[in-house]
Parts: C-alpha cells; sequence; structure tokens
C-alpha cells in the first residue's frame, strides 16, 4: 500500500498539520558512522577542560573522604550525607540503563539511539563502589550488645550485610561493565576501523575481532540479553539492600515493606530523567539534532510522567497505612522520617520528585519539546536527592546503641552537612560525570550500529495522500 | 433544496483523487467527507483535518467531580461528627480517596460526552449512506445544492465510482 | 514472528459477526444450563438473606472469609480489562487488538459480580444504603468517609461506569456495523445504540485520540480500585499478617496477573467456540504469556517483600501467624498448592515457546493460575482472623459451609453467562481494530527479507 519513497539527510518531510512535529529523516549510513565516530574528538579542548574540572572536583572529593576517615571514623551519624549521595548516584544513573533494556524487550525503536548513552551510566558503579567502603564498614554489624538486631539477614553470620554490599557491588561493576562491552562490541570494532591513535588501538582490543558476521551478531545478541537481565537482577537487589541494610535497619521500629519497592521506582524515575539530561546534552553540544528526535523525548517523557504519578502512588500507598495505624512504631515513621528533622527537605522533595513534574510533565506541549522534557528532568533529579538525603541522613542519624529498641521514641536532630560532606558530595558526582564523559571518547555517544538499524527499520513513506513513518518490527 | 451524493468506490487511492476531483471542482473544504469501515492514517485522502476540543473535557469534568467530593466529604463529616480510630473529624487523607475516585469518574464520564459530542453524534439525520461500507468500500459523501449536483457527480465519476447514491 | 496475513472485510464481518448474525448451535443449551446454575445461586443468596450468615461456616473471629476472598479474587479478574486495553494500546502494541473488548468486557462482568459479595456478606444488603449514600435517612447519621468500606464502593462504581462507558464508546463502529448488516427489530436496536455512526474521519479520530485519553484515566481508576481494597485491609492494625505497607501495589500486580490469565483462558474458549483461528492466534498467546512471565515475576517478588517484612519485625504473633501460614495442617497443603499454581507450575510452562504457542496448554496453564490466585486471597484473609489476638477470647478453624462454595462456584456461572448473553448481541472482537490492523499493517524489504512493519502517524 505505502509507497517506499526514502528520505535521504536534508529532505524535509512536509508535517501536515500545525502541532505534528516532523517525521525524522532517515540518515545515510556513511554520514552517520563518520558523524558518530567524530562524536569521540568533538569539542575536543572543551572537553579537556571539563574534564579537568570535573577531575579535580573528583580529586577534593577523594581526599575530602580521606580527611573525614581520619576524624570522624566511626561515628555513624557523620556519614549520612555520604550514604545519601551514593542512595542517589545509584538511583539515578544506575537506574538509566534499564530505560535501555526495558523498552528493547518491547522492541520499541525509538530507544536505538539512546540505548548507549544509558548504558554508559551504569559505569557509575565504580564510584559507587569507592564511595561505599566507609559505609559498609561503618555499618553496625548484625548482633549489637550481644543481642541480634533487626535485619533482613535474619539468623545469617555477624558480618552479612557488609559481606552481601561486596558481593552485590562487585556484580553491579560487573553487569555494567558486560553490558555496555557486550552491546558496544560492533563499535568498538567501529572505533577499530575509524578512529585514530589509543581509541583505535583499545578498538581493536575490545573488538575481540567482531567482523560482523552472523554468528557473531547472534551470540551479540544473546549475550546482551544474559547481561541485561544480570544488570536487572542486580538492580533489584541493590536497591533492596541499600534500601534495608543501609536505612531501614538502622532505625528500630521501621518495618515498610514497600520501600525497596519505592526506592526502585524513584530509581527508575530518576534514571529516566538521567537520560533525558544526557541526550538533551548531546543534542546541544555535541550537534547530534539529526539522531536525537522529539520522538526519543516524548517517548521518555511519557514514561517520565507515569513515573512521577508512581511515586505519589508508591508514597501514599506506606504513608496510608502508618497514617491509619497509629501504633508506636507507625507514628514513629511518620513523626521521624516525615514531621521531623528533614520536614523540610520532605517537603522540597515531594515538591520536585512529584507535584512540579506532575503539573509540568502533563502537558503535551512540554513533552513534545526538547527543553521542556529536561526541565522536568531537573526537577525529578534536585527531587530525589532530597528524598534520599530524608531518607539516608535520618537514619544513619540514630545512634547505634538504640537499635533495639521496639521502636524509636526520641529522634535525633537534624544534621546539617559540614564542609566536607559537601565536597565528598559534589566530588562523587563531578566523577560520576567525568567517568561517562571520558566513556563517550572510547566509545560515540549514540551507537553507531543501533542507529544504523534505528535507519534501517525506519521509513518515512508516502501514504495515499499523507505522509507516515514504517516502523519495522523483526523477530 | 441541498441534495447528497455518495460515490462508492473499492479502491482507497481512487476514493483520494476523487476527494481531490471535488476541491478541484471548487466545492468548499467541509461540504465533503470519506465514509470507511476502518480508520486510515490522517489526511490519507487528503481531506480535511478535523480538529477537536476533547481535552478540555476531562479537564473540566475533573474540576466538577473534584468540588462536589470536597462538598460532599466535608459536609458528611460536619454533619456527623463522629469521632472514629481517634482520626480528626476532617480527615485529608481519608478524604482524599473519595475526592480522588470522584475527580476520575467525573472526567472519565466528561471524557465520555466529548467524545461523542466531538465526533457530532448523535446524528439523527445521517443522510445518504450505503451498508457495503462497513464491508470495505470507501464512500465519498458530498452536499451541495441541486443545481451543483451533476459537477459534483461527474467529479465522483471521474475518479472511477463504482456507483453513485443519491438522497 | 507476527504473522501478517490479508483478510478481507466481507470476511472479517462474516466471521467475527457469527456470534450475533448466525448464532452457533451451542449457545442455546449453555446458555440454558447457566441459567438454571444461576437461578440456584440466587435462591440460595435468598434463603441466606431469609435466614442469615449462619448458614455460612463464618463465625467468630473470622468474620471474613469465602465471600470477602471471592470478593478480592473478582476485583482481581476486573484488573484484566484496563491491563490489556489501556496500557498495551498506550505502547501500541499491535497484538492487543482482538483481546481488547473481551478483556474489557471480562472488567465490567467481574465488577458487577465482586460488588454482590460484600452486599450479600452483609447479611442485610438493602442496609448498606444507610452506609453509604450520604443522605440523612434517620437519626443524623451519615457516611463515615474515613472508613475504607466507604472507600470501596466509591472506587469499584467509578471503576464500573467507568470501564461500561468505554466499552461502549469502543464499541460505536461495530454497533455501526451490525446496524448495517441486521434487519427489523434488531437493525432498529442497533441503529439507536450506533448513535448515527457512519465512519469519516472525525468519528475516527476521536475514536482514536479519546480511546487513548480513557485508557490515560483508566489507568489510575484501575491502580486505585485494588488499592482501595487492600487497604481494607492494610490500615487494619488489629489482625495480623494485614497491617502491611506493600499491600496496595502488591494487590495490584497480584490481580494483573489473575486478570490476564483470564483473559487468557477466555481467547482460548473464545478461538474454540466460536472458531475464530484466524484472528485469535498462537501469536497473541505467545504476547500474553510473555507479559505474564513478566508481571508473575513481579508479583513473586511482592509476595517475597511481604513475607520477608512480615518477619523482619521479629514479632512473635507475626512469627507464629507466619508460621501457621506456611507450615501447619490444613495451611501447608494450601501454601503449596498456591505457590505451585500460581507460579511455578504455569510460569515453567510459560518458558518454552511450545507451550506459549499451544492453545490448549495455554488455556490450562491459565486456569491453574487463578486457582492458585483465589487461594492466595484466602491465605491473606482467613489465617491472621483465625488466630487469637487480644480482644478475641476464641480462636477457631474456619470452614466454608456448602452454601458459600456453591455461591463461589454460582458467580463463576453468573460471569460466563453474562458473557454468553453479551456474545449474542454484540461481537466480543473489535472488528474496526481487526481491519485497522489490516490497514495499518505492512512490512518493509530489507535485502531478500520482508520485515513486517507497522504504519504510524506523526504525532
Amino acid at each position: 500500500m505505502a509507497s517506499e519513497v526514502i528520505h535521504t539527510a536534508g529532505a524535509h518531510a512536509e508535517a501536515h498539520e500545525e502541532g505534528h512535529h516532523e517525521l525524522p529523516a532517515r540518515v545515510d549510513p556513511d554520514v552517520a558512522l563518520s558523524e558518530l565516530v567524530a562524536t569521540t574528538e568533538a569539542n575536543g579542548s572543551a572537553v579537556r577542560t571539563w574534564a579537568w574540572i570535573l577531575g579535580i572536583l573528583s580529586l577534593v572529593g577523594i581526599v575530602s573522604f580521606g580527611v573525614k576517615v581520619g576524624i570522624e571514623w566511626g561515628d555513624q551519624a557523620k556519614w549520612g550525607y555520604t550514604a545519601a549521595i551514593v542512595a542517589f548516584l545509584f538511583s539515578a544513573f544506575g537506574g538509566a540503563p534499564l530505560v535501555a533494556i526495558a523498552p528493547m524487550i518491547a522492541k520499541a525503536n525509538w530507544v536505538r539511539p539512546v540505548a548507549r548513552f544509558a548504558q554508559l551510566c551504569s559505569l557509575v558503579s565504580i564510584v559507587i563502589s569507592i564511595w561505599m567502603i566507609p559505609l559498609i564498614l561503618n555499618l553496625p554489624m548484625l548482633i549489637v550488645d550481644g543481642a541480634r538486631r533487626r535485619s533482613i539477614w535474619f539468623e545469617g553470620p555477624d558480618v552479612s550485610p557488609h559481606i552481601w554490599a561486596v558481593v552485590a557491588l562487585t556484580t553491579l561493576i560487573i553487569s555494567s561493565v558486560g553490558l555496555i562491552w557486550a552491546y558496544g562490541m560492533p563499535d568498538f570494532a567501529v572505533m577499530r576501523d575509524h578512529g585514530t591513535g589509543w581509541k583505535q588501538r583499545f578498538g581493536n582490543w575490545a573488538a575481540r575481532g567482531w567482523i560482523g558476521s552472523t554468528v557473531q551478531w547472534r551470540t551479540m545478541r544473546m549475550r546482551i540479553g544474559m547481561m541485561g537481565t544480570l544488570y536487572f537482577f542486580t538492580f533489584v537487589f541493590i536497591h533492596f539492600m541499600l534500601s534495608t541494610d543501609f536505612a531501614m535497619s538502622l532505625v528500630p521500629g521501621w518495618r515498610d515493606a514497600i520501600f525497596p519497592m519505592y526506592h526502585a521506582i524513584s530509581s527508575i524515575q530518576a534514571g529516566l530523567a538521567v537520560t533525558v539530561i544526557g541526550i538533551w546534552a548531546a543534542r546541544k553540544y555535541l550537534g547530534l539534532e539529526k539522531y536525537l528526535h522529539l520522538d526519543q523525548f516524548w517517548s521518555i517523557g511519557r514514561l517520565m510522567f507515569a513515573f512521577t504519578l508512581l511515586w505519589g502512588y508508591f508514597f501514599i500507598s506506606a504513608f496510608i497505612v502508618f497514617w491509619y495505624g497509629r501504633s508506636g512504631s507507625d507514628q514513629m515513621w511518620i513523626d521521624f522520617l516525615i514531621l521531623g528533622p528533614y520536614f523540610w527537605v520532605f517537603i522540597g522533595a515531594v515538591l520536585l520528585i512529584w507535584f512540579t513534574p506532575w503539573w509540568w510533565l502533563i502537558w503535551n506541549k512540554v513533552r513534545r519539546s526538547y527543553n521542556g522534557t529536561a526541565i522536568g528532568a531537573g526537577l525529578i533529579l534536585a527531587g530525589v536527592f532530597l528524598d534520599r538525603v530524608r531518607l539516608y541522613v535520618a537514619a544513619w542519624s540514630v545512634p547505634e546503641e538504640r537499635i533495639h529498641e521496639r521502636f524509636l521514641t526520641e529522634y535525633p536532630g537534624t544534621v546539617y552537612p559540614d564542609v566536607m560532606d559537601i565536597l565528598i558530595m559534589v566530588g562523587a558526582v563531578a566523577a560520576s560525570v567525568l567517568l561517562v564523559i571520558l566513556a563517550t571518547r572510547v566509545l560515540p555517544i549514540l551507537s553507531v550500529w543501533d542507529v544504523q538499524q534505528f535507519n534501517l527499520l525506519y521509513r518515512p513513506v508516502d501514504y495515499m495522500k499523507t505522509k507516515v513513518s514504517l516502523i519495522g518490527k523483526p523477530d | 433544496m441541498s441534495k447528497s451524493v455518495l460515490g462508492l468506490y473499492d479502491d482507497a487511492n481512487q476514493a483520494a483523487d476523487a476527494m481531490d476531483a471535488l476541491k478541484a471542482a471548487g466545492f468548499p473544504l467541509g461540504t465533503f467527507d470519506v465514509l470507511t469501515g476502518t480508520p486510515y492514517p490522517e489526511g490519507a485522502f487528503g481531506e480535511h483535518v478535523p480538529q477537536h476540543r476533547l481535552f478540555r473535557f476531562p479537564a473540566f469534568g475533573a474540576i466538577i467531580g473534584f468540588t462536589l467530593a470536597l462538598f460532599l466529604t466535608t459536609a458528611t463529616q460536619i454533619a456527623y461528627p463522629l469521632v472514629t480510630g481517634g482520626k480528626p473529624i476532617l480527615s485529608l487523607f481519608a478524604m482524599l480517596v473519595i475526592l480522588y475516585e470522584m475527580s476520575m469518574l467525573s472526567a472519565v464520564i466528561s471524557t465520555v460526552v466529548g467524545i461523542v459530542i466531538e465526533s457530532r453524534l448523535p446524528n439523527v439525520n445521517p443522510g445518504v449512506y450505503d451498508p457495503r461500507i462497513t464491508e470495505g468500500l470507501i464512500g465519498v459523501v458530498i452536499t451541495t445544492e441541486d443545481d451543483q449536483a451533476d459537477t459534483a457527480i461527474a467529479a465522483l465519476n471521474g475518479a472511477g465510482a463504482m456507483e453513485i447514491k443519491q438522497a | 514472528m507476527q504473522q501478517r496475513r490479508t483478510i478481507d472485510q466481507i470476511h472479517t464481518n462474516r466471521v467475527l459477526l457469527n456470534g450475533q448474525l448466525d448464532t452457533p448451535k451451542w449457545w442455546a443449551p449453555t446458555v440454558i444450563t447457566l441459567g438454571i446454575i444461576v437461578a440456584i445461586g440466587f435462591f440460595l443468596i435468598g434463603i441466606m438473606v431469609n435466614k442469615g450468615l449462619g448458614v455460612t461456616g463464618l463465625s467468630r473471629p473470622v468474620y471474613w472469609g469465602l465471600f470477602i476472598t471471592t470478593f478480592v479474587f473478582w476485583v482481581g479478574i476486573s484488573h484484566a480489562g484496563i491491563m490489556i486495553s489501556a496500557i498495551l494500546r498506550l505502547s501500541q502494541a499491535e497484538w492487543r487488538r482482538p483481546v481488547t473488548r473481551a478483556a474489557e468486557l471480562l472488567t465490567v462482568f467481574s465488577l458487577l459480580t465482586a460488588l454482590m459479595f460484600p452486599l450479600m456478606h452483609a447479611g442485610r444488603p438493602w442496609r448498606i444504603i444507610y452506609y453509604i449514600v450520604p443522605y440523612d435517612f434517620a437519626r443524623g447519621i451519615m457516611p463515615n468517609v474515613r472508613s475504607p468500606l466507604i472507600w470501596d464502593p466509591v472506587a469499584i462504581s467509578t471503576y464500573l461506569t467507568g470501564s461500561t462507558l468505554f466499552l461502549y464508546i469502543a464499541l460505536l463502529p461495530d454497533l455501526g456495523n451490525l446496524r448495517d448488516r441486521t434487519t427489523g427489530w434488531q437493525k432498529a436496536f442497533y441503529t439507536i445504540l450506533a448513535l448515527g455512526w457512519r465512519g469519516n474521519p472525525r468519528q475516527w479520530k476521536l475514536q482514536t485520540v479519546g480511546g487513548i485519553l480513557l485508557s490515560a484515566l483508566m489507568l489510575p481508576i484501575f491502580v486505585s480500585v485494588h488499592s482501595i481494597v487492600s487497604w481494607d485491609f492494610a490500615v487494619t492494625p488489629a489482625v495480623e499478617g494485614w497491617h502491611s505497607t506493600i499491600f496496595a501495589p502488591y494487590f495490584v500486580i497480584g490481580a494483573v496477573h489473575s486478570g490476564v490469565s483470564a483473559v487468557v483462558t477466555m481467547m482460548a474458549l473464545m478461538r474454540w467456540l466460536w472458531k475464530w483461528e484466524d484472528f485469535i492466534r498462537p501469536e497473541h498467546f505467545d504476547a500474553l504469556a510473555r507479559l505474564l512471565i513478566v508481571v508473575a515475576t513481579g508479583w513473586l517478588a511482592f509476595t517475597f517483600l511481604e513475607l520477608i517484612f512480615a518477619v523482619y519485625g521479629l514479632d512473635a504473633p507475626e512469627i507464629e501467624l507466619r508460621d501457621m501460614q506456611i507450615f501447619q495442617w490444613p495451611w501447608n497443603l494450601l501454601f503449596v498448592v498456591f505457590v505451585f499454581t500460581g507460579y511455578i507450575i504455569p510460569v515453567g510452562m510459560w518458558l518454552q515457546k511450545s507451550v506459549r504457542n499451544n492453545i490448549a496448554l495455554m488455556f490450562w496453564s491459565s486456569l491453574f493460575v487463578n486457582i492458585g490466585m483465589w487461594l492466595e486471597r484466602f491465605m491473606i484473609i482467613v489465617p491472621g482472623l483465625a488466630r487469637k489476638t487480644p480482644f478475641v477470647y476464641t480462636w477457631e478453624a474456619y470452614r466454608p459451609s456448602g452454601l458459600e462454595w456453591f455461591i463461589l462456584f454460582w458467580s463463576l456461572a453468573w460471569v460466563t453467562f453474562l458473557m454468553l448473553l453479551f456474545s449474542r448481541f454484540f461481537p466480543l472482537v473489535p472488528l474496526f481494530e481487526q481491519k485497522e490492523s489490516q490497514t495499518f499493517g505492512d512490512s518493509i524489504k530489507i535485502g531478500r527479507a520482508r520485515v513486517p512493519a507497522i504504519v504510524r502517524e506523526a504525532d
């Protein structure tokens, strides 16, 4: 029925009605190849400057880290902000690869240009692992003062939380590097064939002799599937572990079955937001307008909106149960974690994570604009950060000697960040961003093979008197 | 006297040509329409793309539902101020559930009303029609003055109509 | 994998309207048999209203039993409709098309059935009016909006009204079709219902935009309904095992699990009974089974969290309760059956591609799920009540009476009866969706291969 009129780069499909965005044009394979490979060199000097700035900030973070270890070791309350930033970074960057994995399963074509960036975010697992070390070492043992405390490890060995945290982080690093590598092999081959200097040599090594044979593509798909699944389960487990061992079980009486899920949901929300900001920046600073269309923003924007509402749902699901329960521990949850020392942080979190993005992203107009979606994403990230501060700083501020209480009766006061905390947090964020930027120097920020595949399966065509797109759905 | 003419086509492209022919013959947009048994991509027949205001309906409905629910939950609690479970008489979080449900209910009802109204239904006098349209034929229908009917018929035939019906 | 075949509209009409235009021979005897069962059920309900709840096995402290379990079960099944028709519509999944109508229908009828259970459970159903209608019948008493038992009827009637309207709006094009195919009183009937549908671009556009908008509106309602049902239990701190924050999403995902399975059961029946092999194809079962694997595994994760955090608090009574639920006779048997039928057997089966494409096996596996999910609700509701709690001085095992079992059986017959009745007058597979998939389905040539493709409009 549809005649195949293929628009190459430069030809503009006409938008036939106001409010409908233009059908994106297809990009010639060789143009796509050279332009995407060029992004690994693009803005060399600016990137170098930024890399220096971020590197110095990370270094300052690590130094303050050392200072803090020296003077505040063993004082649990002092490590709340470190816990918060770790939880935030894992929530935001760790959630991003799911943006690549889930739509892939649903065979959504729009996700292809976005997948690489989303996966690269998982490299942050390296930063998280470093920043986690003092937290793991400061975590109370399972047996405190001769009696077992509440934990998800029940009768497990004394150091279960510590060991499992190490195991989980190792798995996270393996699965994130594995996912990026498995997914990136054809692109390493591209770098081997079209890159220069050390990047070419690195590509040559990492491509492991990729020539693009049918067998290689098939095994690659299998590897991605396996790594994606591993990543997903690690992701779920780490949320379970972080939210319980590093928050819930530090507060006596906090028993909240939905909390790990709440943690994971807001993490996916933040992961979507990070992805939006990443591709927004890629469009703006790397000139990738041709490859990143409204389609991507519109699709992620919709998901972001859905997860914003889900945050509200998961929150109220817990809240209403506690509010109705009125038992001592129920009341404690509300008085300590909401109305308590971090009340204003909580209000800020609710406004930024839920209320404002809800009324912002609800508009089609906003989700149909690059900047509008990116602003929504920024709000959400700020909100998730505040939310993690409220939960983790509060949890870490509870002194260890009260861990056996049935529920907390006297609440510790507000803990404010000191200079070291701020530097550690800034350093962690800087190190994370730096890692992702450095990774885009080795692998193109948009996966070349995915963009080619996108173009292969996507055809703007004439359909009788109108223009539509044909999207192939291979097996 | 105005008259309705319906041209039937078994090929969608011919129907699209008929729409073009009518346009070329000078009939104003909105006087002719295409009838199909299945949705086609918007603009496939070169038709006038219909505008609608459907999105206003749910917003309007939700506001009404919310207001009503607010009134109901508040008024009943004040009218019968029995403290249960130690909760305040006006318990916002309990009321929230009712506020939410009634807003949504009202939004859904008004959306459905909106769909019906914006579809220009119910249509008591559907005019000239053919049951075979729901079997795959495409109908191009035009309402015009008596003296223009012949021009319209000629345009419809010119595009290869398999049958012309008039009413 | 999407087998694309060209089916012309005349054939589509003839086959998919066979329930209305050419009623199959099995229809009348089946409906009459079900009708008899339904009548007996109503008679028994009548007896119960007359004699009181003493005819059931309910007794202190187990005051919620089979009826409430079945109520939750049917509310759960009702989540099929919006899950399939809204979520899949919003995510533009092509394979939803033959399933949407039947799923929405299941929503409407199972909700209708669910609503009847609290009514009959109340013993004197008419008295319910005093506590839900905000009108001063006597003594200045008003409904208590702080009670979740008020939220329930509000949420369910919202969902029921919304689903019914949604069903009707999506039925409009097919009503126009039936109007064109019938004569006499039937034509008059469909003409009135079709509201003068003609199928011009405006009407089609509103059908599409309206469908998406209604889906987006129904989705939050869908989530809220089972959450609110779960809060009937969760906001009660007095009963062990109920007061858990996870209940709302746990109930919702369990509902989706059982609802989508019920859709699979129904699709298999539709394919067999009305001979719709051309339209309800193995690939649809395959897609539903893949979806179900994800949903079921998510549900399992919630089940796990619920259990973990029940014992996490290290409260002795709660641990005792879980011990009873899992390890003590007869609950241990129920628990094992629940785990196996709710997850292990069906998901184990669905992991095989051969099973996903085998309609008979899909049928049986989906029945398993609903046995398991019914038991899940029973295991949530009854054990907590059966244990001794403060202020309750008896503990008693609950044994549902024969009458309760029959009424459970009646509800199955009743929903089937309503579905069959509906199928006599309205098509169970949306014809226009079917035709739309033909119009919008295409393929693109890549090298020597033809890849199935779908037409997307610029949005």
